[in-house]
């Protein structure tokens, strides 16, 4: 789970990372803190995009009616939270992350006396100034590593001094938070030589979310209202605007459907799982599919233990209650595929089993356009295919 | 042969009690596989299909000294029922259980190093040999998907394996060992961790690898290819071509990889090391065709 700009720094402030003055404002109560703080001050937008600098999102302001007219658009643009902060005179950017190493098996450091929106081509370009720090994940990071790194950020004793300890409060907050990512880009050397934290990230793993509470998110975490909702009900769900509404099962099966739907000239509605953990589910993930523009509804699984027979069951279930208006094509295969096979042809579906086929027989109906569900089926009743 | 587990394979079941637990040691046992004994705390004396139960890992062990067995995890029984079994000297760990926090998953791949001992997942379905036995959760009897054969198979995904297998079933192969090695983002043995076990099975021809976005574990099977490690025809199949950029992960992601991690550079790798890189699930047993000389027949 990504955190919120504001979120990230309140817990590194806490930890003892020094952080730029700022309130947390609604856009109508920005302004005033824009007075309260002085000009320059900056607007930052709370949204969970990457790359807000070249987006817009973030303002230098210089006067009230600047911040006025900023506050405005970024309002008009949706922005619900803005951290205004001082705006602090900058001698140098630096960068500093901690993450995890998959291969080593161990946490990693990454820094550099270089900093800013542009580490990733430097990464590229000039490689050796990216310095990466090794820590055994069990023991801890080392005080001499935490100086070691800092001496290499800088050559100002002053300045390394400060870095060391933020580079050991950045790794405190790694361990307690059970971050996927901890990371500051970029950190601010000021004019008068402090370090502070010009902007904070931190990522916290999914599978330690029981054990870090009071993180919980919201309606901001997400680009739709309709990918809230199904985060609500616990179903992965990504709003597109083509005309195939996918319900299938498993994130690489999905992934792949999507893929030859696009393959076969074909385009998404949405991108929606009902496999795993939510197999009984057919009727809720229909429901999502039916509040989209699209024009057929293609089921895709291969499932163990998500069984076909209570899928088709599911599915036979959903189209029963909510009468779907548009064709459905149904490739459900897996643990009891012949029950299921039953199960749909009694419905009065036909059960492919090719997923290609499936995905050609779905753009198909889309080229036929919206008499196939009109025509033939007057109370918008379609059982399946036509 | 199989790799991982035999027919004679010793088999210790963690969770062994449990709804999922209970139900796929019974197919595990089914299809062949020697299930020795299981573990749940607080059921010591009880029996799952005549299989006793222990209290904890090291008092199976103990009553089951003779060789080393590997052990199942099936649910999360304990916090770090991972490090149970390595304690106890297990020396080949499948962790089926999802949802272990990252930060343990690191330590507990940085342990198994220490012992030299080979953890796969979590968050997998396990391994299985069809016709010899399995480690987990496969749907074996579907005979379109699991038939007995020469192609070694390694995955990260559950419903997209069963696609893909049938795919190499249809086009008139059969598997060998099929290596979930799991979905989560720090799998406890890496594809290019299995290869040399392939590489020393006489009974696998080939290798195919269902891949995905992200990380570095495709490059890291081309280098392995390159370094002579593994000699045999490699296939893939790498999916998620047409998804739009997800939300990424931040810098540190990119960096640590060094630009590594698309479809495009993970292509690039496999085929500069003469593998065949499928971009749908029909393809690989086309390939695979292809690579063993086989034809174009089906």
């Amino acid at each position: 789970m990504k955190l919120f700009e504001y979120q990230a720094k309140a817990i590194f402030q806490k930890e003892g990372i020094p952080i730029p003055s700022g309130y947390l404002a609604a856009p109508f109560e920005a302004a005033g803190f824009c007075e309260q703080i002085g000009f320059p001050c900056v607007l930052k937008s709370q949204v969970l995009q990457g790359g807000r600098g070249k987006a817009g999102l973030i303002q230098v302001v210089k006067n009230s009616a600047e911040a006025g007219t900023r506050i405005a658009e970024l309002e008009a643009r949706g922005v619900k939270t803005i951290l205004v902060e001082q705006a602090v005179p900058i001698a140098r950017e630096l960068y500093l992350s901690v993450t995890v190493d998959p291969l080593r098996a161990s946490a990693l450091i990454i820094a550099s006396g270089e900093g800013g929106v542009e580490i990733e081509d430097l990464a590229e370009t000039a490689p050796e100034k990216i310095i990466r720090e090794e820590v055994d994940i069990t023991a801890g990071l080392q005080t001499y590593q935490a100086v070691d790194i800092a001496y290499r950020m800088t050559d100002n004793p002053d300045e390394a001094r400060q870095a060391a300890k933020i580079i050991q409060a950045l790794f405190k907050v790694f361990s307690k938070y059970d971050a996927e990512l901890a990371e500051i880009n970029p950190l601010f050397v000021t004019e008068s030589g402090e370090l502070l934290a010009g902007d904070g990230k931190l990522v916290i793993d999914e599978n330690s979310m029981g054990r870090q509470p009071g993180f919980e998110r919201t309606r901001d975490h997400y680009d739709s209202d309709m990918e809230y909702e199904a985060a609500q009900e616990g179903i992965p769900y990504l709003q597109f605007d083509g005309e195939i509404s996918l319900m299938c099962a498993g994130a690489g099966l999905t992934t792949t459907v999507f893929d030859l739907i696009h393959y076969e000239g074909g385009t998404v509605a949405n991108y929606l799982e009902f496999g795993g953990p939510n197999y009984r589910k057919a009727v809720q993930a229909m429901e999502l599919c039916l509040r989209n523009d699209s024009k057929v509804i293609l089921i895709v699984t291969f499932g163990t233990i998500a069984r076909a027979d209570v899928m088709a069951e599911g599915i036979v279930d959903a189209i029963q209650r909510l009468r779907p208006n548009r064709p459905i094509v149904a490739c459900i295969r897996g643990t009891n595929e012949e029950e299921a096979k039953k199960i749909l042809e009694a419905a009065g579906i036909e059960p492919l089993y090719d997923t290609e086929e499936a995905v050609r027989k779905a753009v198909a109906l889309c080229g036929q356009g919206s008499a196939i569900s009109g025509a033939d089926d007057p109370d918008g009743r379609d059982g399946g295919e036509v | 042969m199989s790799i991982f587990i035999t027919r004679e394979t010793r088999v210790l079941v963690q969770g062994i009690t449990g709804k999922e637990g209970s139900f796929w040691t019974g197919h595990m046992i089914d299809m062949g596989t020697n299930v020795a004994a299981g573990v749940t705390p607080g059921k010591e004396g009880q029996s799952v299909f005549g299989r006793p139960v222990y209290h904890t890992v090291r008092r199976a062990v103990a009553e089951h000294e003779a060789g080393s067995p590997p052990c199942s995890l099936f649910h999360r029984v304990l916090p770090g029922c991972g490090f149970e079994a390595l304690d106890s000297g297990i020396k080949k760990i499948v962790t089926i259980a999802d949802g272990i926090p990252l930060h343990e998953m690191v330590q507990i791949r940085a342990a198994a190093k220490v012992e030299g001992a080979l953890v796969v997942g979590g968050n997998t379905s396990g391994c299985i040999s069809p016709g010899e036995a399995m480690l987990g959760m496969f749907p074996y009897w579907i005979d379109r998907v699991y038939r007995k054969g020469t192609i070694g198979i390694m995955t990260r995904s559950g419903s997209l394996t069963n696609e893909v297998t049938a795919m190499v079933v249809q086009a008139g192969f059969g598997v060998s060992t099929l290596m979930g090695i799991g979905g989560d983002p720090v799998p406890g043995t890496r594809f290019a961790e299995m290869l040399p076990f392939y590489e020393a099975d006489p009974e696998t021809e080939a290798v195919v690898i269902i891949g995905e976005l992200g990380g570095t574990m495709e490059e890291e099977v081309a280098e392995a290819v390159e370094a002579g490690i593994f000699t045999k025809p490699l296939a893939a199949f790498l999916g998620g071509r047409t998804a739009p950029k997800g939300k990424r992960m931040g810098h540190a992601g990119a960096i640590v990889s060094g630009g590594r991690g698309t479809v495009e550079g993970k292509v690039k790798a496999l085929e500069s090391v003469g593998a065949a890189v499928a971009d749908r699930p029909s393809k690989v047993g086309l390939f695979l065709r292809n690579l063993l000389d086989r034809g174009l027949t089906y």
